[in-house]
């Protein structure tokens, strides 16, 4: 019964393929490395459906298959399944109904959705239980699966407002579209590329003492380790922003402290990434440990163990407090006086991860001329070119970074978490290195939500007007300090800016502490008070017997309002435009229409309603600006080169349509080119929510500029006056002469003239943007499980660019924001290890999870942002938590303060059953 | 993962031969227990014998009434078997109630049974635990217990066994057949997985080598009423927190008789005895039911981060008695 397993014979998208997998090699890896590069990783461990192919016509998880397995079998892959022009049925549902945002999960989606039957398609939340999407919050997906179509034709002059399809959406579908990992191993730049792993520190703190690398350095295939005596000495911030001096320099690429497990302490490039895991085991550390402090209280205390010692720029201003933030404007000591009823609970929130599907990941080279180029998965490339330049001592013209199609970002990626020991790497031995991240070093060793303890006190009059507003909050930041000052001045601004009050007042503090670091995430600080003051609103007006539309109504602000949160130095925040009274109408009535499922049969079932609202100032207070770069091309199309990156938010999409609506075309004479520090001009970074309203605003002038560089030359070059010529699709109309773009060119060129323009945008004056939630849902009190019944959404983003893309990042938002509030959680032990670094025990949102939402668009048009667009992808998660804990509340009677709420937390709290 | 080599059986007793004569080897069965496990560390066997192409993948029904499941039959085979759904409803919403589409056109029978425990240290090896490294020390204990047993734990291990399907088994009396080098045996469900006590690391009463090659299930007509429940933390796809299965048959308002076992509790999927005893001859109300649930309670001992389990354990035995009862008195 033996036969030879060395040779593995099958077929993979119809060819035939004789190779060797690697003794324990899994179906994923073997297929990938025989170039099947649309099979992606999202786990590795059956839990994601990013790797799903079919064994023999069945979808199975690849990355759980023995390759040898697949011997004599036929593999199908999302490539064998239909081409660009020869669509699969399913990938062309996929496209018609945009069902993908980042389209990284979506190889693995279509392999699961093409095989189902009839019946299973009527029941997805079960069908789909296997593939895990964290962009689309599923609307998308279910849209596809179901045959609907939502893109719209691409009409010159109609571009903008339309709902186009993304410009690599084929290449998505079909598995062509290359990510950050996919490139194949024969691909002549990655020759003799080298593997990198890192091992990671088994303690919370410590000190090292001595590593010993001489068993490692013996393992054949082990080219160079590097400790933290092979590193340049100097400092820095993983976090990016525009102005680095918002973040603590606190880092060193490695370091001989290591100050919370799982932090990196030594980095081994190998020939095979199974050699570099094996020397990474044989290395031996001698640890000092140092006493460790988990809880931010007590990293506060004096006699806490302090974190950080790098001196001044690095201390914080007292012990392990890296920032504290103070402030009040009126009296709330006044307020609280003339208040008749106060309202005072702490309120917290749990640290959360990204779950971006692509993990972190880079592949650094040299070229010839000694260049270092460097591919990753970032949402702020220049600035990752920037820190590579500070540590390595280089000059910006030697490094250049770029990204391919990013797999989600949400925040996690506004940090340089994999590309500075690539490039290490890659300098010491000169070749080509690859370092991607494992799903459980996405939970051990990047960066989360910062987890926040909010206190807050209201105050207000029997008729609902609040007259003292009080908070006090405590972030987390973790054992590094990236993000930390920003996080949480957000988490003072927009919520309290939010309601209109005469006295105001906030103590923050962000502390470190020896846990995995805090991070920038989708919300961004702004996430966590919210949640509180939207569960205090509610508490309060239940005290006062106010209805919880009414007390909302009565204190939010209103334009004409004095924008402020607890400082009264003036700030750049301005109404572009306001929408949150439609926002609050248009749930309050979807959720009065009765619309939604029905409350389930049986008494155990009790149902409530909640809503909550944010504010986000659209973009960071700190700097940030964008640059675009367009021309025309000889045969008359527009080439666009934009700095910020594309990650599933649909800026490449939506850049091309403010471009055609300023350029009289379609988006489809437009090629863009992103994120790539060779190839477009400076972005800071595609976060903060500035992909529309500052590289938007960046594309908007430049096509503006360009749209004026043609039309005076085709005045100059018809005789005909200025004010008679205009762009028509391909071509400029000069009173009734039509000169085609193409030609156009043709004689300006010829003269020496040239049909460019560049541009670039900064961030000021803000605009504000406002999303209201609301959702009537059920919880069962025997088994405490808690089923969403209806879920409306208000949103004001001024002008809609691309109203599909619009509504999927809304959807996006809202699932993220359902996972937030009843499942996610990163737990640790009393030793500071993450108990659950596995997306089998962090859940985020399936399928089943997420109920399709009803979203309103405020009918406003901004005049700040760029063709009266502002932000949108950001906020929508902020008031779904709180709406949910308002109708739990509602629901049940007993108050749940602190996320998540799962079944055993308000089991807990709910007694015994009837 | 660790290297190993791969062969592919072509029959039961070559199989057996080649894993009971080599320490190393294992069965490899739809691989997505195995192979995760491999990948984390938790298994390292140098030899895997796949058992997927043995003639084991048939539901044949018994000329007693009852029914026979091969040990390769896929999960998602099982679960949309005809009789399976008709006869015994439970089995069928207890598999498609675990794991994901893709899974269970892997994850066979046998592999099912032999699933081991999600317990987050015992998958993670850096982490002491006395189930995969005997004598280590269990890091549960005073550590992170909220998936944890409430019933039949020891001092050495807190795990629970995280099989659906195993759950409905036990409710339904199964018999495990299992082929070793000397012949044929058959165990009865109840006592093939065994409770942690000095030794966790001992998952079932299997043998290194032995081969389950079937599970038989007895006719019990009443199971045509039956139900399976799931507490968990997310609506699609989790392991339980506790589960419930349950079978009822009542005449004239009393109970004639019951199956009730419980999932997400112990060491083993978990028949409910004591429950059962206090179900048959007394009136079909809720308050029997509830007394039946706190009868079986009564022994559980929970830890620090799982004693929601008792109510929402005897809450959803509760609930889905009554729902059965309720289906019974139209
Ligand atoms: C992401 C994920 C989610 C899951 N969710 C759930 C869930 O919600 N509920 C649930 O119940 N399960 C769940 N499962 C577990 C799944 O059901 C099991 O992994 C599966 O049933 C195991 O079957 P297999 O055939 O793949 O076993 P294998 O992985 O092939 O084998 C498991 C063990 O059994 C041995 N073995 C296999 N067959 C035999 C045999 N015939 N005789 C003797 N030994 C044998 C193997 O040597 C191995 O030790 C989940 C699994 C994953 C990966
Ligand atoms: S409960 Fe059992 S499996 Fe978990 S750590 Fe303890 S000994 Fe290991
Ligand atoms: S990569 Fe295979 S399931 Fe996630
Ligand atoms: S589109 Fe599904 S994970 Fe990004």
């Amino acid at each position: 019964m033996n036969h030879d397993p060395a040779i593995t014979s099958c077929s993979i998208d119809g060819r035939a393929v004789f190779a060797a997998p690697k003794l324990g090699q899994c179906l994923r890896t073997f297929l990938r490395e025989q170039g099947a590069l649309g099979i992606k990783k999202g786990c590795d461990a059956g839990d994601c459906g990013a790797c799903t192919v079919w064994l023999d016509g069945e979808p199975v998880h690849s990355c759980l298959v023995p390759a040898f397995r697949a011997t004599g079998g036929e593999v199908t892959t999302i490539e064998g399944l239909g081409q660009p022009g020869a669509l699969h049925e399913m990938q062309r549902r996929f496209l018609d109904a945009q069902g993908f945002q980042c389209g990284f999960c979506t190889a693995g989606m279509i392999m699961t959705a093409a095989a189902l039957d009839e019946a299973q398609r009527a029941d997805l939340p079960h069908a789909l239980k296997g593939n895990l999407c964290r962009c689309t919050g599923y609307r998308a997906v279910a849209d596809a699966i179901g045959g609907s179509v939502e893109a719209q034709e691409d009409v010159a002059g109609q571009a903008c407002g339309a709902s186009l399809r993304n410009p690599f959406g084929e290449a998505i579908v079909t598995g062509h579209a290359r990510y950050t990992m996919d490139l194949s191993a024969d691909e002549p730049t990655l020759e003799g590329l080298l593997h990198l792993k890192v091992l990671r520190a088994e303690h919370a703190h410590a000190r090292i003492a001595r590593i010993d690398r001489t068993r490692a350095e013996a393992l054949p295939g082990v080219v160079a380790i590097f400790t933290w005596e092979d590193v340049p000495r100097r400092l820095y911030s993983t976090a990016t922003h525009e102005d680095h001096l918002v973040d603590p320099d606190d880092s060193y690429i490695l370091d001989n402290v290591v100050r919370f497990r799982g932090q990196r302490v030594a980095a081994v490039v190998a020939e095979s990434e199974a050699i570099a895991e094996a020397a990474c085991r044989l290395l031996v550390v001698e640890y000092e440990i140092l006493p460790a402090v988990f809880d931010p209280e007590a990293a506060m205390r004096p006699d806490a163990p302090v974190l950080h010692d790098k001196g001044p720029a690095t201390l914080g201003s007292r012990g392990n407090i890296y920032a504290e933030i103070h402030g009040e404007v009126g009296s709330v000591a006044d307020g609280f006086a003339a208040a008749d009823a106060v309202h005072e609970r702490t309120y917290s929130t749990s640290r959360v991860q990204h779950v971006h599907l692509e993990t972190h990941g880079s592949i650094a080279w040299r070229d010839e001329a000694g260049r270092v180029h460097v591919r990753t998965s970032s949402q702020a490339p220049f600035i990752v070119q920037q820190k590579l330049c500070h540590l390595f001592a280089l000059p910006a013209r030697a490094v250049h970074v770029f990204t391919e199609r990013v797999g989600g970002g949400f925040g996690g990626k506004q940090e340089m978490i994999t590309e500075d020991l690539c490039v290490l790497a890659t300098l010491a031995t000169g070749r080509p290195v690859k370092w991607e991240y494992t799903r459980q070093e996405q939970f051990t060793a990047a960066t989360t939500r910062h987890q926040m303890t909010t206190r807050v006190k209201l105050g207000a009059t029997r008729d609902g007007t609040l007259t003292a507003i009080e908070v006090r909050v405590v972030s987390n930041t973790g054992a590094y300090g990236g993000h930390a000052g920003e996080t949480l001045a957000a988490s003072l601004g927009g919520p309290l800016t939010a309601y209109r009050c005469a006295n105001k007042k906030a103590d923050g503090y962000a502390v470190y502490t020896n846990l995995v670091p805090g991070g920038g995430f989708r919300g961004y600080g702004s996430s966590q008070t919210t949640f509180a003051i939207e569960c205090a609103i509610d508490e309060l007006a239940i005290k006062l017997g106010v209805h919880k539309f009414t007390i909302r109504r009565k204190n939010m602000i209103r334009p004409g309002d004095w924008i402020e949160s607890v400082w009264s130095d003036p700030s750049d925040v301005d109404f572009g435009s306001y929408g949150l009274d439609q926002c609050m109408d248009n749930v309050e009535s979807a959720l009065a229409s009765g619309r939604g499922a029905a409350k389930p049969a049986g008494e155990a079932w009790l149902e409530g309603t909640g809503i909550a609202l944010a504010m986000l100032e659209c973009g960071p207070p700190t700097e940030h600006r964008s640059g675009a770069e367009m021309r025309l091309v000889s045969d008359g199309r527009y080439h666009l080169a934009v700095g910020s990156t594309e990650m599933g938010n649909g800026s490449v999409t939506s850049h091309r349509q403010i471009a055609a609506e300023l350029l009289d075309c379609a988006a489809g004479q437009i090629d863009i080119i992103n994120a790539d520090t060779d190839r477009a001009p400076y972005d800071t970074g595609t976060f903060a929510s500035t992909g529309t309203v500052v590289a938007g605003q960046a594309v908007a002038l430049t096509a503006a500029a360009l749209r004026e560089n043609l039309l005076g030359y085709a005045s100059h070059h018809t005789g005909a006056e200025r004010a008679v010529c205009r762009l028509e699709s391909d071509a400029v109309l000069c009173g009734d002469r039509r000169v085609r773009l193409a030609e156009l060119y043709a004689a300006g060129s010829a003269e020496g003239h040239r049909f460019e323009a560049k541009r670039k945008a900064y961030l000021s004056p803000r605009t504000v943007a406002f999303n209201v939630h609301g959702v009537r849902l059920a919880v069962h009190r025997v088994t405490a499980e808690v089923r969403i019944l209806h879920s409306v959404h208000g949103a004001d983003i001024g002008r809609l660019i691309n109203p599909m893309q619009c509504r999927g990042q809304i959807d996006g938002a809202i699932g993220m924001g359902i996972g937030w509030a009843l499942t996610e959680n990163m737990i640790h032990d009393d030793g500071g290890a993450v108990v659950n670094p596995s997306l089998r025990n962090y859940r985020i949102p399936a399928f089943a999870d997420v109920p399709p939402s009803e979203v309103y668009f405020a009918d406003t048009h901004d005049r700040i942002g760029p063709l009266g667009a502002k932000s949108q992808g950001e906020c929508a998660i902020n008031p779904v938590a709180p709406a949910i804990a308002n109708a739990i509340a509602d629901a049940t009677g007993v108050r749940f303060a602190h996320l998540p709420l799962t079944p055993d937390r308000i089991f807990a709290d709910l007694g015994p059953a009837r | 993962m660790n290297p190993f080599a791969y062969e592919r059986a072509s029959n039961a007793a070559g199989a057996v031969a080649a894993v009971a004569g080599h320490p190393g080897a294992a069965f490899l069965g739809g691989g997505t227990n195995l192979v995760d496990h491999m990948r984390l560390g938790v298994a390292s066997p140098d030899l895997l014998v796949d058992i997927t192409k043995l003639p084991f993948d048939r539901v044949e029904e018994l000329p007693s009434g009852g029914v026979r499941i091969g040990a390769g039959v896929r999960n998602s085979d099982l679960a949309a078997d005809q009789l399976i759904r008709s006869r015994y409803p439970m089995l069928s919403q207890a598999l498609l109630s675990g794991a994901s589409g893709q899974l269970r056109n892997l994850a066979t029978t046998g592999g099912n049974l032999l699933q081991r425990t999600r317990c987050v240290y015992f998958q993670d090896v850096t982490t002491p635990c006395n189930k995969r490294e005997p004598g280590t020390g269990c890091s549960a204990i005073g550590g992170y217990t909220r998936y944890h047993a409430i019933l039949g734990a020891s001092e050495h291990c807190v795990a629970v066994h995280p099989s659906d399907m195993a759950v409905a088994m036990v409710a339904l009396d199964a018999t495990v057949v299992v082929l070793g080098r000397l012949g044929e045996r058959r165990v009865k469900l109840v006592e093939f997985h065994r409770l942690p006590g000095d030794d966790p690391w001992q998952d079932t009463v299997l043998g290194h080598g032995e081969l389950i090659v079937a599970v038989e299930l007895p006719a019990l007509p009443f199971a045509t009423r039956s139900a399976y429940r799931k507490v968990r933390d997310r609506a699609s796809f989790a392991f339980a927190l506790v589960s419930v299965a349950a079978a009822l048959d009542v005449e004239g308002g009393t109970v004639r008789d019951a199956r009730v076992a419980l999932g997400g509790v112990a060491h083993k999927p978990w028949r409910a005895t004591q429950a059962e005893a206090a179900l048959r001859g007394a009136p079909a109300t809720a308050e029997s039911f509830r007394r039946a649930a706190d009868a079986e309670l009564a022994a559980a001992r929970p830890l620090d981060g799982n004693a929601y389990k008792i109510p929402m354990v005897r809450n959803t035995m509760v609930a889905v008695l009554r729902d059965l009862s309720a289906e019974a008195t139209p």
